[in-house]
Parts: structure tokens; sequence; C-alpha cells
């Protein structure tokens, strides 16, 4: 962490365009000690940032797009009945 | 290697049912050299584990095991595509919506993978195969459905520069991980997806669901690197304006001050 007298404050507004990349660890580190900083300091951008990350950490849950109860039994059931149905097709 | 997603020759070839809804950009022309997936700082915090996602070992079993489909073994498809399941129907549901139509394109993309075995060439990881060929299945419902930009919102505004602006600055901080158990919550993510216009929609649900890497969704949707980030920035940014404020129905719009706008 560079020393905080060095640190150029940027606008919220440059915050939020780079605030994707920041989650993602996916900022030069001058830019991250930037935004670091700002976080800290800005509760709306802080919110902003937890808000993304939640939306990030919901997304990627597995239990958010679980197969349903028999999916996997009904999908396996088709799928071996239709490749059977091509194969005989094929001789 | 030349080129990383071989099924783009199931694409190209004018197969109508894997090609539909492939959006061309401008910026469409991946470049050959991009880096290899993995070793990007970007990667290694959220993305370390992917669901599904078989080892060194077991990508040589894989490997044996299309040869032996494709020798006649077809039995062994079944084996094969087990491990991807949850994976195409996570990718097909966050696209559709709806259980029962997600469970048709699963079955649907899953025989395609089937018929198109033999264009897989190894060259990209077997699940970003299946990914894509889902991805193409689940658009072509969706136009079949005419469900398609025209009734999509767009969340926020842009300012002159083009720049995001959030709806609000709502304060939504942890998420405890048994509010996933309440399907409200589940239901207002698939809506807030199902409202993205495509092109954001895509990005979203391949780097944040699918877990593939910038470079691998470039790759997939044929889009640079750049247009990977900042689509995403804006996904995310508009998912988290549709869910943030007011889920549970306490957000006060109209006034400067906030009440508890988290979900629980």
């Amino acid at each position: 962490m560079p020393d905080e007298k060095m640190i150029v404050e940027i606008s919220c507004f440059e915050v939020w365009r780079r605030i994707s990349d920041y989650v993602d660890d996916d900022v030069e580190s001058d830019l991250k000690a930037r935004l670091t900083y700002h976080f800290a300091r800005c509760k709306d951008c802080k919110a902003l940032l937890d808000g993304t990350r939640n939306v990030v950490a919901l997304m990627g849950d597995e239990q958010t797009f679980e197969l349903p109860a028999g999916a996997s039994q009904r999908i396996t059931a088709s799928l071996e009945q239709r490749i059977a149905a091509d194969h005989e097709a094929a001789g | 290697m030349i080129d990383e997603y071989p099924n783009r020759e199931l694409i190209e070839s004018g197969q109508e049912d894997a090609l539909i809804g492939q959006s061309v950009s401008p910026l469409a022309q991946v470049p050959a050299s991009s880096p290899p997936t993995g070793g990007r700082a970007t990667d290694v915090t959220h993305r370390s584990h992917t669901p599904g996602t078989p080892g060194e070992e077991a990508v040589r079993n894989e490997l044996v095991l299309i040869e032996r489909i494709l020798a006649g073994e077809k039995e062994l498809f079944m084996e094969l595509v087990r491990p991807y399941q949850k994976v195409v129907y996570s990718m097909a549901v966050s696209i559709v919506k709806s259980d029962n139509d997600a469970e048709d394109i699963s079955q649907e993309a899953l025989f395609k993978a089937f018929k198109n075995l033999s264009q897989f060439r190894g060259e990209c990881k077997f699940s970003t195969w299946i990914i894509q060929i889902t991805l193409n299945e689940a658009r072509h419902r969706i136009r079949k459905k005419q469900r398609a930009a025209e009734n999509s919102m767009d969340g926020g505004f842009e300012n002159e520069e083009g720049d995001y602006v959030p709806i609000d600055l709502a304060d939504w901080r942890e998420i405890p991980s048994e509010t996933l158990q309440r399907k409200e919550l589940r239901n207002a993510l698939h809506q807030a997806i199902s409202d993205l216009k495509p092109i954001y929609r895509d990005v979203l649900v391949l780097r944040d669901i699918q877990h593939l890497s910038v470079a691998e969704t470039s790759g997939l949707l044929t889009i640079s690197e750049a247009s990977v980030k900042t689509r995403l920035l804006r996904a995310r940014l508009q998912v988290r304006d549709a869910l943030a404020p007011g889920f549970d129905g306490c957000w006060n719009s109209g006034s400067t001050s906030y009440r508890r706008v988290r979900p629980f």
C-alpha cells in the first residue's frame, strides 16, 4: 500500500468505470490503491462495491441455478433414447 | 494453436441451429494469440474452483472416452456428459429463466454435442465447447419465442460520455448464505438476468455463472477482451440495480434517505 499522501484522489465516476475490474482484482496496482482509498472514504461507492460483490457471489453460488428435482434423470433418459434412436437410424 | 474454439467450424459451416443468435461485433476478431487462461491475476480471486471442471487426468480420460464414442461406443456418451449436466442446465436456465425450457435446451444441447462430437478436437476445454453449444441453443429458443432485445430494458442510464450511472447508491452488504434458500431472491435474480440485453447477459452468464476467464469469454463470444470487461461491468451493475433497492418492499423511493434495503 503506497503512502496515502501520495495517492491521487479519483472521482466517483472513475470509480464506477473500474468497479467490476476491482472486484475481479484486475486493476493496475496504483489504481487499485486509489480505488481502495476511495472506497474507505466514500460510503456510496462502498455500497456499490458491496452490491456488485453480492451479485457476483449470488451468480456464482451453485444453489442459485441448481437442477430441479428429477431433471437430471429426465435429461439422461431422453438423451439415451435419442442416441439409441440415432444409432438405429444410422444402421 | 490456431483456433482455440474449434466449434466455430460448426458455426461457420452453416449449421443453423448452432448458429442462431451469434452476435457479430465490429470487434469480433479474436486475436489468435489470446493469452492462455488460468494464469491471470483476474482469475485467482474467486474463480479458482469451477464446478464440474475436471483435472488433468480426467481430461485425458475424457479424450479417451471421446475417441471410443467416435469409434462406435455411443453408449459411453452418457458417461462423458454426466459431469456437465449442471453446467449445461445452469447455462440454459440463466438465459431462458423457465425450468421447462431450460430442461429442453439441456437435452437438445447435449444431443447436439453428441451429433457433433467429431468436431471437438480438444483444442479448448470440453466444458467450454458444451457451454457454447448450450448458449447457441438457448439463443435459438429465445428467438423462437420472439423474446428478443426489444423486450429487454436498460437499468441505469448513460451520461453524455457514455458512463454508467447507477440508479441508486443503496447500501447492500453481506448476503447470508441461507437467503439463497429463499426462492424470491433466486427468482428476482433470474428476472434481473433475463431483463438484461443479450450482449450483457451472455458475458455475465459466462463469466459469473460458468466462471470462464476473460480470454475464454472473449473467444467464445468473438468479442475483444476489453468488450468483455465493459459489458461485464454494465451487466453486474444493472443486476445490482435490480436487486439492491427495495427487493423486500422497504425501498423508499423519492427520498434521499434510504431505509434498510437489504432483502433480509
